[in-house]
């Protein structure tokens, strides 16, 4: 391959075309924004139209093209040091981490965010950062599995975020906090404030360019070269993260510009580290000043006010479906964990069997407030009612969630593959938030027509992309981390619009069984004893999947067939169970890692013991979920999710040894 | 004050009377029903009629946000609105439980428990004061107390008529009401919300001539608010604490021409889903707001 020339090349001889096509769109880009701001001033008080051109538009025009030129960069920072082409502070879960920071300092000290916003988004975001990082560890910091712990992370902090701002019980207000990415200006301060810092950054990078670009070659090699690896990519990381903090502490998570900027930029020929840096930051200026300046005509035609980094993610989430199957692969690291295997499963299933009608008697028999048992049968029979199907929801869902994470761990053989991460749960999310913006009141039918509609178009999204590729189970993934990313910024854009459906999507996501009916839960039992021995009946095709495509055809299973089967039953699930738990229990995830630890090593021997192991972490949660801070109710779905993130970290933490 | 008023309500009444006296003797025999409220403008209501529910939805943020009327200790608190304890409201064993159009999604569970009352409040494009008025009426006639219902409408209509009568006085009519989201960002409400219809009955004109989704606008930018010059602007609280900065010193904000002129005021928290109760304090603090602006010195 022709390396190029540093950047002075890159913009004037070799590549001439694409920074002509940049130049253009920055033209096109400015005309909008002229048009829009003449549009915006049009009918304003005389007086107010000056200052508002010079302390709101204006500053918001130099703020995108400073906001983009900092995300442009992070996003190249975070791909050289992690050798990653998808890594953006919006996959790595970065923006996520210091949303849900902010949302916190918010509630719980709001001294601390007047004074020092930016510092809490970067802790936030530091952290986030960190724990993608060290769960990615596990399987050499491969790309695909780096941007899944990274969805995963976003995830957790985005049930996190709606769970306080629905315990803070501000809603209207605190809406705010969750749509972000907004770019609203008012006067200099804070784009004077990130100019500094990105002139600070670019500089940082430039100092870094060489080592990073030895990075690039191998760790031995660059060691050889006298480079300390860690140290360079800690600097990078840093700088990338200050960033990307900063931007979000200022207007919100603006998705994927990142991305789009450093994918961009090597499209268009910047190879190296230097043009590289160079090239992301400009592009990134030009993309988001483009997508806000249009943002700005949208709203002043139409006299509303949507959120650009919304607008953002609804493009790069596309980009990211068309970028990632092109993604390296890192060879998976052996199983270090050397799982025992039981010698008497069926023993064992007994137990657990043992174990959940222990904890169904304690979920019908505690006192409401959870400090003692009930002794009077008149107050028993009195809760029975409100207990039962929540109880029953709660089992199934468990049950289901946790067959179909077994189902997809197993057929795309990666850990961390879970329906939460496999798009279902969050198109089911998007087909609620299209019925509420039609009909807010539509009622408990519609909304479950409404969310398994949403779920069964996510499913079709992510087949008919992954059979594009023969249903290869990198590409499964990397469809539903695109269909989940895209049905998320849906979701924001109408999370933001404020009003009734703004609560009821934030309630459904946060996974409250509360609203589960008799009707709901029956429904749910017929649905678990339909599709849960259906996963046994099929182990043996998990068994032989596994053994790959060739191997598969020898055995005379079609593996597109079964492949196809395997993953609309997992989604069936999934779209079930997140009707009565809500999208983000991650049971999925542990349960399936559970009954392997434990020693349930064949696939029917762990689809039992995950679908059991699955129902008791459901019915035990959702016990303590509604007796712990009575009579205020954690949710069910993210108090699981609560117990799920520390174990996740945990596991993984303990598996390179 | 003046006679279509009047006849209204005596329209009202006579309406409230042919529906509440087909039930007028087991109403009377439920005087003493123990009863829980699930929403806030149903709690405010009963607070306002002289009643004290057994049980009654987030009363921590009430308090706060809410303010008026006092809640007894006595009454349980039954967690987040979104997120009832059905469980506690099981342990109590209400006779009956009221709630309103937006609480109607609990009917399934407290069906288990008693006897769910919905009154339909609020609906977008239909004011809501009406609504409440025959809501505090059916209310207190299903518990045998009608007479006091009519006592306390009739009370918080003179009231309002009071403040009318005070704002006359003043010149400024055109009214923007908004809350604020962050610097940038405002909701507008409109006619069809608690606190547009308690200003036209303060004979206030609200001169925001956009949409409203579901009693507020959907957030607009802040300058939006600068196609209405002449408006007095009323921002209702809680402001947070960087928004409220950046009214106060914002280059933006003071551009605006209600904030330059001083034709504004920072009110304090209201309900705004609320009853009569809340529909009175937001008048009060309204027009003690108008009437500080004529004599030149805004809150």
């Amino acid at each position: 391959m022709t390396d190029l020339q540093p950047s002075l090349a890159f913009s004037l001889t070799v590549k001439s075309r694409p920074f002509v096509g940049w130049f253009l769109l920055f033209a096109v880009a400015m005309t909008l924004f002229t048009e829009a701001s003449r549009l915006a001033l049009d009918g304003l008080a005389p007086g107010f139209a000056a200052r508002y051109l010079i302390d709101g538009l204006a500053p918001r025009g130099v703020f995108a093209l400073l906001g983009g030129a900092g995300l442009g960069l992070a996003g190249a920072l975070l791909q050289r040091a992690l050798r990653n082409p998808a890594a953006d502070p919006s996959t790595l879960g970065i923006g996520a981490g210091a949303q849900l920071a902010l949302s916190a300092a918010t509630l719980f000290a709001p001294a601390l965010i007047t004074e020092a916003r930016s510092l809490v988004a970067f802790a936030g975001g530091a952290v986030a950062l960190t724990v993608v990082l060290l769960l990615s560890r596990a399987r050499q910091y491969d790309p695909v599995t780096m941007i899944l712990c990274g969805i995963v992370v976003s995830l957790v902090c985005g049930a996190l975020s709606a769970s306080l701002i629905l315990a803070g019980g501000d809603y209207m207000l605190s809406l705010y906090l969750w749509g972000g990415g907004a770019l609203a200006q008012d006067g200099w301060r804070d784009a004077i404030v990130l100019g500094a810092l990105v002139s600070g950054a670019i500089i940082a990078a430039f100092l870094l360019r060489r080592p990073l670009a030895l990075l690039g070659l191998s760790d031995e090699t660059a060691r050889g070269l006298g480079v300390s690896s860690g140290a360079i990519r800690l600097s990078a990381i840093i700088v990338a993260t200050l960033l990307a903090t900063t931007i979000t502490a200022f207007v919100g998570i603006i998705g994927f510009v990142g991305l789009m900027a450093a994918t961009l930029a090597r499209l268009s020929g910047a190879r190296t580290a230097k043009a590289q840096f160079l090239a992301a930051p400009v592009i990134g200026a030009i993309l988001l000043f483009a997508t806000d300046s249009l943002v700005l005509l949208i709203d002043a035609v139409f006299e509303t006010s949507t959120a650009t980094g919304a607008v953002t993610a609804l493009v790069g989430g596309p980009l990211l479906l068309w970028l990632l199957p092109g993604l390296p692969q890192r060879p998976a690291a052996a199983v270090a964990v050397a799982f025992r295997r039981l010698a008497r499963p069926l023993a064992c299933l007994a137990g657990l069997v043992a174990l959940i009608v222990l904890a169904a008697v304690i979920a019908l028999l505690l006192e409401p407030d959870g400090a003692g048992f009930l002794l009077d049968i008149q107050a028993v029979a009195a809760l029975f009612p409100l207990r039962w199907p929540r109880l029953l929801a709660g089992l199934c869902a468990g049950a289901m969630l946790a067959v179909s994470g077994v189902i997809l761990q197993r057929f795309t053989a990666n850990p961390i593959a879970s329906p939460e991460v496999l798009g279902i749960s969050s198109g089911a999310g998007l087909g609620l938030a299209a019925l509420l913006v039609v009909s807010p009141y539509a009622g408990t039918g519609a909304e479950l027509a409404a969310t398994v509609a949403g779920a069964l178009t996510a499913l079709a999204a992510i087949l008919a992309f992954a059979r594009a590729a023969r249903l290869s189970p990198d590409r499964l993934l990397l469809g539903g981390i695109a269909v989940a990313s895209l049905a998320g910024a849906g979701v924001t854009l109408v999370m933001a619009r404020g009003g009734p459906e703004s609560t009821r999507l934030l309630d459904w996501m946060s996974g409250s069984t509360l609203r589960v009916s008799a009707g709901l839960a029956l429904g749910e039992a017929a649905l678990a004893i339909t599709l849960v021995p259906l996963a046994l009946v099929a182990h043996r095709w998990l068994a032989i999947l596994a053994l790959g495509p060739t191997a598969t055809r020898g055995l005379g299973l079609s593996p597109r067939k079964a492949g196809t089967l395997m993953v609309t039953l997992a989604a069936v699930l999934t779209a079930a169970a997140t009707l009565a738990v809500g999208p983000l229990s991650f049971v999925g995830l542990m349960a399936p890692h559970l009954a392997r630890t434990i020693g349930f090593a064949r696939p029917r021997s762990q689809i039992a013991g995950a679908a059991l192991i699955g129902a008791l972490l459901m019915a035990v949660t959702d016990t303590a979920a509604r007796s712990l801070a009575f009579p205020y109710q954690l949710p069910t779905g993210l108090f699981a999710a609560l117990v799920g993130g520390p174990y996740l970290v945990v596991m993984v933490l303990r598996k390179p040894r | 004050m003046n006679a279509p008023r009047a006849a209204l309500t005596r329209r009202r009444f006579l309406a409230g009377l042919a529906a509440g006296g087909f039930f007028l003797t087991s109403a009377r025999a439920s005087a003493a029903r123990r009863f829980a409220v699930v929403d806030w403008a149903l709690l405010e209501t009963t607070l306002f009629l002289g009643l004290v529910p057994v049980a009654a939805p987030e009363l921590i943020l009430f308090r706060r946000l809410a303010v008026e009327p006092d809640v007894p200790r006595s009454v349980a608190d039954l967690g987040l609105r979104g997120a009832l304890s059905f469980e506690r409201l099981a342990m109590l064993k209400p006779d009956i439980v009221y709630g309103s159009n937006y609480s109607a999604w609990t009917a399934p569970q407290v069906e288990t428990v008693a006897p769910l009352k919905i009154f339909d409040l609020f609906q977008p494009g239909e004011p809501p004061l009406a609504k409440i008025e025959a809501m505090t009426l059916a209310l207190a006639e299903d518990l045998g107390i009608a007479q006091e219902a009519r006592t306390v409408i009739a009370r918080a209509r003179a009231e309002l008529s009071a403040h009318r009568g005070r704002l006359s006085a003043t010149k400024q009519r055109g009214v923007l009401l908004v809350d604020v989201g962050d610097a940038n960002h405002v909701r507008v409400y409109g006619r069809d919300s608690l606190f547009g219809d308690t200003m036209t009955r303060l004979g206030l004109e609200n001169v925001w001539r956009d949409g409203t989704r579901y009693s507020a606008s959907a957030p607009v930018g802040m300058e939006a608010l600068a196609a209405y010059p002449d408006a007095f602007l009323i921002i209702v609280g809680p402001v947070p604490p960087d928004a409220r900065a950046a009214i106060l010193h914002g280059a933006l904000w003071q551009a605006l021409p209600s904030i330059a002129a001083g034709r504004f005021a920072i009110i304090e928290p209201c309900n705004a889903f609320g009853g009569l109760p809340a529909s009175l304090r937001f008048a009060r603090f309204v027009t003690a707001a108008l009437l500080a602006e004529k004599d030149g010195a805004p809150t």
